[in-house]
């Protein structure tokens, strides 16, 4: 029976992948210190969350059957500290809540919510939209954001990961607020290592000998080369099945290619959505503010940077889509080139293997047989006679 | 009933109330009951039991409602939503009148019960009988409906598909109705996009899916021009099987093939790959029948269709491929007026759902052979 259990359940865009990237590849080394995070593959706690919340996602769900009862049963089997992370938990309604918390049997549960100011997360979640597919343009995203019907699919799936009250809210009721636990990303320009300092103290890492070294992050894209990949998706999405959009676009492209325009400007709000996303920010941050929740950072974190410069990722100029556009180009010619020599690789050897058989077949023997079981095939009583005469051999039909 | 102004209790008054078999609306509703330790459920799954409550078949069992309650709402679509009229917190959804959730929402919660059904209710046994070792071998492709039906009759007849050298039967149909067949067979087997999305993505890649290319499907197992048919006489259809008679083929409703399409989804997130086809093929033969008509072509494919089968029936005729019927039968039908639905009508699906959870025949009957002339 797991002593204590750390529930990190959202934000997305808040460092999740890079914590449960370390959490994954140190397994060992956290064992050896009495904390499980139990994941025998990366995407481990992403399939017990699809299973929770009974969500299919492109084909992947096939892959969840049982993912969240299997991953309960390994946190309530630990004698010590055990730590479950993804942040698409954030969405889970009150009945998957009670749900989750009843499998963790009788330990002692801390939720952790990491958390960064609206400010950041809208351009954020536009551009995890267009990874994910979508080619609705900044402007459409934000008015359907801004609907209080939260109607549409995008409105509803945005709030209900990124309202952090609510959030707390569905997964905290009936948690005592010292259990609650909400790690603030630093302000943008912070030190590099603060959000893990954070991760760190709230999890209960700190000390402990854990490779740090990034392999797995999610990379945020540039205006220009967030406006290519959405220009992309109006061609494609209709055409392009997820399990090849996956590898193909969000994966070579997004992530591979068009994240490493570093000197591209970082998408922001235009002044009227920049104090609409303060101001919601601030009434959050009052509404938390007398709850009595360990705070990481601090609250101040989630009311966003000033202001900035804006550029309209719906009104690129062709000239600032070329250079990204010649990047994906060149990107697709050399990924085609490695299939390509994939493919003459296979065919290579079937052709090794069929030559193995034709050899096998140039014997006097078989090309009798061969005739034999050609001319039998042709009559309903040849066919009966090979048959039985398979059958008596045992082998099959 | 008396007025209350304690919204909360008047709530959990109302989750009792259903769950007693109630049919009072949220707005209509004052009395008030005891809060009970479980969350409150959303208003999707609280009008989705009201409306079981109204069926003719209802009121339902507390032990199913009780599910109903706890039920999530599938997909990536609205989480649960919270009833107008309690106080908000000024965070999370915007409250509902649960009597405007549209049926697509309550569908949502209804395919989860469907799913859970069919899992608990396992997959039918399929019926085998020793092969005839003087049957006909062939290979069948083409129009998935009959070919699935056909091939399951052959297996109980003692005439499985496959073998050495085989024919290859290609089953043909009017390429509208073949592409309308192959979605719908696919929604009773591993899910599918929406009729209409689906439909789009091969017309914007101008290609037809693998069991709706006939062509491409005789290629796939090998088929060399002595040893294919074209069969779009299905009259024709058991001689060049090598039996004497088939069964007739169950045509399913658009609203059958969307239920089919939402509950494959959710059974996919039940049990392991392997058990789904088994299951969604029970599904299939069981579900009831509701009258609607097939999904169609809409008007403003039909261009794209009929180019289609133009290049179908080149193929076909240049290859040499022996046609038993009449090639031209490869050419869509004529384009159906824009008035005429060609998708599934969500509340038609609705009706087809509620009366499936409420009436639990479909799961209980034992299996109807149809008899055969062997």
């Amino acid at each position: 029976m797991s002593t204590k259990v750390l529930l990190h359940v959202g934000c997305p865009k808040t460092g999740t992948s890079y914590l449960q990237d370390v959490l994954f590849r140190n397994q060992k080394v956290l064992r050896e210190h009495d904390i499980l995070y139990p994941a025998d593959r990366f995407d481990a706690h992403f399939l017990a969350a699809l299973d929770l919340m009974t969500l299919p996602w492109g084909g992947l769900e096939t892959e969840a059957v049982g993912a969240w009862d299997s991953l309960a049963a390994q946190v309530r089997d630990w004698h010590g500290t055990a730590i479950i992370s993804h942040e698409i938990f954030a969405r889970a309604t009150p009945t998957q809540v009670a749900r989750a918390l009843d499998s963790l049997g009788d330990a002692e549960v801390h939720l952790v919510l990491s958390a960064r100011d609206l400010v950041r997360q809208i351009p954020a979640e536009w551009q995890e939209n267009v990874k994910h597919r979508s080619h609705i343009t900044y402007a459409s995203f934000l008015r359907t954001i801004r609907d209080p019907a939260r109607d549409s699919k995008i409105g509803s799936w945005f709030w209900a990961v990124q309202e952090i009250p609510d959030i707390l809210d569905r997964w905290g009721a009936s948690l005592p607020p010292s259990q609650v636990h909400l790690v603030t990303v630093p302000p943008s320009g912070s030190d590099r290592g603060e959000l893990w300092r954070r991760f760190s103290h709230t999890f209960g890492l700190d000390g402990l000998d854990l490779d740090l070294a990034a392999e797995r992050e999610n990379p945020s894209l540039g205006v220009p080369e967030t406006s290519l990949l959405r220009t992309i998706n109006q061609r494609v999405t209709s055409v392009i099945a997820p399990p090849d959009y996956r590898p193909l676009v969000r994966e070579l492209l997004a992530h591979q290619t068009l994240s490493r325009g570093v000197a591209s400007a970082r998408l922001g709000l235009a002044p009227g959505d920049h104090a609409w996303a303060q101001e919601l920010c601030r009434s959050w941050v009052e509404a938390m503010a007398d709850r009595g929740y360990d705070v990481s950072g601090s609250l101040d974190d989630l009311l966003g940077p000033a202001l900035g410069t804006f550029a309209d990722p719906d009104t690129v100029p062709a000239d600032e889509l070329l250079p990204p556009a010649l990047d994906a180009i060149s990107a697709l010619l050399v990924e085609g080139a490695r299939l390509r020599a994939v493919e003459e690789r296979l065919h290579e050897e079937l052709r090794e293997a069929r030559d193995e058989r034709d050899r096998a077949r140039l014997t006097p023997s078989y090309r009798v047989k061969r005739k034999i079981v050609t001319s039998l095939e042709d009559s309903a009583a040849g066919r009966g006679t090979l048959d039985a005469y398979r059958r008596a051999r045992g082998r099959k039909q | 009933m008396t007025g209350t102004t304690d919204p909360s209790a008047r709530a959990h008054g109302w989750v009792a109330h259903l769950r007693d078999g109630g049919t009072t609306p949220w707005l209509a509703w004052s009395a008030t009951g005891t809060p009970t330790a479980r969350p409150l459920p959303g208003a999707q799954q609280l009008e989705l039991l009201r409306r079981l409550n109204l069926d003719p078949r209802g009121p339902v069992t507390p032990e199913l409602a009780d599910r109903v309650l706890a039920a999530p709402a599938a997909g990536r679509g609205k989480a649960d939503l919270p009833l107008v009229g309690l106080p908000h917190r000024g965070f999370g959804a915007a409250a509902v009148d649960p009597e405007t959730i549209s049926a697509h929402e309550l569908l949502r919660v209804a395919s989860v019960l469907l799913a859970d059904d069919l899992v608990a209710l396992g997959a039918d046994p399929v019926a085998t009988s020793w092969p005839r070792p003087w049957r006909r071998r062939i290979r069948l492709v083409g129009d998935p409906l009959v070919a699935t039906a056909t091939r399951e009759h052959l297996l109980g007849v003692g005439r499985p598909e496959g073998g050495p050298r085989p024919f290859v039967v290609a089953i043909g149909r009017p390429l509208d109705e073949l592409l309308a067949r192959t979605w719908t067979q696919r929604c009773f087997e591993t899910g599918a996009t929406p009729w209409a999305e689906w439909l789009r993505f091969w017309r914007e890649r101008d290609q037809l899916p693998d069991r709706a290319d006939l062509v491409a499907s005789v290629r796939r197992w090998g088929g060399r021009r002595p040893f294919v048919r074209v069969v779009t006489d299905l009259d024709r259809l058991p001689r060049q099987v090598g039996v004497r008679s088939l069964p007739v083929v169950r045509v399913p409703g658009a609203d059958q093939a969307e239920l089919a399409r939402r509950v494959a989804a959710v059974v996919g997130l039940r049990v392991d790959r392997q058990e789904r086809p088994g299951l969604m093929r029970t599904l299939q033969r069981r579900i009831p029948d509701s009258g609607a008509a097939p999904v169609g072509v809409p008007a403003r494919e039909h261009e794209w269709v009929a180019r289609s089968a133009a290049r179908t029936v080149r193929a076909v005729t240049r290859r040499g491929y022996s046609v038993v019927g009449d090639v031209a039968d490869l050419q869509p039908r004529p384009a159906p007026t824009s008035s005429v639905p060609s998708g599934p009508d969500d509340r038609q699906v609705l009706d087809l759902a509620i009366r499936m959870v409420v009436d639990p025949g479909w799961r209980r009957e034992r299996q109807r052979r149809e008899e055969v002339e062997r």
